[in-house]
């Protein structure tokens, strides 16, 4: 599905020789059976995994990317994406939005029981309300913020875990840093990116907007950077 | 009587079927640690054989496409190098005419028409010339075969290095060796001599002077 919204075609392995070949051969080092990989006609650089556990797996980069960068990069990013396969964040991810959206109806339907289901309260039962009722309205407006926020931190250290376990598998701390220099100093924006598939990219597909970084998916590429060089 | 008096301490209850309980489900846990402790291994065994035969396919494949593969790149360029020597000869002979009488350069003039003629045979059977794309694709598939055995080889050192990590640490150690299992080779890898010593000229980063 997030294929159809990106206008992604299959990939073959004369025309897009190194993205097979290094998607082939990252699959073999991390015993995961071969994704299906596509490519997006796009000047911006960006890759993404996407399917719900590795057999349905879908590995995407855009043709950007794959001119842009060296084998050995091309490595770093595409570990970085095989590892999201392999740790079923992907799933993850679904799974927290779901948990989040049920919370936020339920804080829907306690703040709609709040001020219309006062009718069945007797009046001895008043005392003490109103200190209640304004934590009850504080929690009301915080908690699904604050849920937001619990769900972008995760998302934000599974990138960490990604690149670590990139690394883990080409052994090229280099390669991914590389990488993630050149996808910082890329500043081509992406009109295919939908918010609802941004916690799937290799870096923030919405550069540039001060309100999107805030409450990023993805940790500033500097931090990214500076981790990757600590395993040196 | 009251029931309201009786306390549970004073309840008419045997509690060693509780302690029966207990001690079943204490049994039934470090039953069920030792199998999959057990099977973990074991699947790693395999995982491990799987991944020596893995090295043995990449090898095959290597040993099947390089000599294959670098016999017809040898095709295209021995085809494009006639191309490359007659123009050699024909700039050759340009060099040798000018400056002096009007009979070599007449002579130089035929031979080059004729070379001429020869390459344009060549081009028209050949309308482009490939020999660099040939080696370059040549190339691709030489790194991405030494990757693929390279991977294949990391596979073996990585299992290997899960299956000896549980077997000889606390509580593998004490179990491990009752169950038959013990540490496994991994890649074999000389322990001394040039493949773990770094000499001082190794140190020193080379610098690529293709002049």
């Amino acid at each position: 599905m997030v294929l159809g919204l990106n206008h992604a075609q299959l990939a073959s392995r004369k025309d897009y020789f190194d993205f097979y070949t290094v998607t082939e051969n990252l699959a073999m080092a991390d015993h995961l059976p071969m994704p299906k990989i596509y490519v997006i006609e796009s000047e911006a650089m960006n890759a993404f995994a996407t399917g719900r556990d590795p057999e349905h797996a879908v590995v995407c980069a855009t043709t950007g990317l794959l001119e842009k960068m060296t084998r050995t990069e091309l490595e770093g990013v595409i570990g970085h994406e095989l590892s999201h396969v392999k740790n079923y964040d992907i799933r993850l991810m679904t799974i927290v939005s779901i948990l989040i959206g049920t919370l936020s109806i339920l804080i829907n339907i306690a703040s709609r029981s709040m001020f219309f289901g006062n009718g069945r309260r007797s009046s001895d039962d008043r005392e003490g309300g109103g200190i209640l009722m304004i934590i009850g309205i504080v929690m009301i407006i915080f908690a699904p913020i604050i849920a937001q926020l619990i769900q972008l931190a995760i998302s934000r250290r599974r990138e960490y875990f990604a690149d670590a376990s990139s690394v883990m598998l080409t052994r090229q701390p280099s390669g991914l840093i590389s990488a993630l220099k050149k996808l910082e100093a890329d500043n081509t924006p992406q009109q295919f990116a939908s918010t609802a598939t941004a916690s799937l990219y290799i870096s923030n597909p919405f550069k540039g907007n001060k309100l999107a970084s805030m409450f990023s998916t993805h940790p500033p590429i500097d931090d990214r950077i500076a981790a990757l060089e600590g395993m040196m | 009587m009251n029931l309201k008096l009786i306390k549970w301490y004073n309840l008419p209850v045997n509690i060693y079927p509780n302690i029966m309980y207990i001690v079943l489900i204490v049994i039934a846990i470090v039953a069920i640690y030792f199998i999959s402790f057990f099977n973990g291994l074991k699947t790693l065994q395999v995982q491990i054989t799987a991944s020596i035969q893995e090295i043995g396919n990449q090898l095959k494949r290597q040993s099947n496409l390089i000599p294959n593969l670098v016999e017809s790149v040898k095709g295209y360029m021995k085809h494009e190098k006639g191309i490359f020597d007659d123009l050699t000869s024909a700039r050759k002979m340009i060099d040798q005419a000018s400056g002096t009488d009007a009979k070599s350069l007449d002579k130089a003039q035929a031979s080059i028409n004729k070379v001429l003629k020869s390459i344009n045979v060549i081009m028209e059977s050949n309308p482009e010339i490939k020999a660099s794309t040939v080696v370059a694709d040549l190339m691709e598939e030489l790194r991405d075969t030494a990757d693929k055995i390279m991977y294949a080889r990391r596979t073996l050192i990585d299992l290997s290095a899960d299956f000896n990590i549980k077997v000889t640490t606390i509580p593998g150690i004490w179990i491990a060796p009752s169950m038959g299992f013990q540490p496994v080779k991994g890649l074999d890898t000389p322990v001394t001599g040039d493949a773990v010593t770094v000499s001082e000229e190794e140190t020193v980063s080379p610098k690529v002077n293709l002049n």
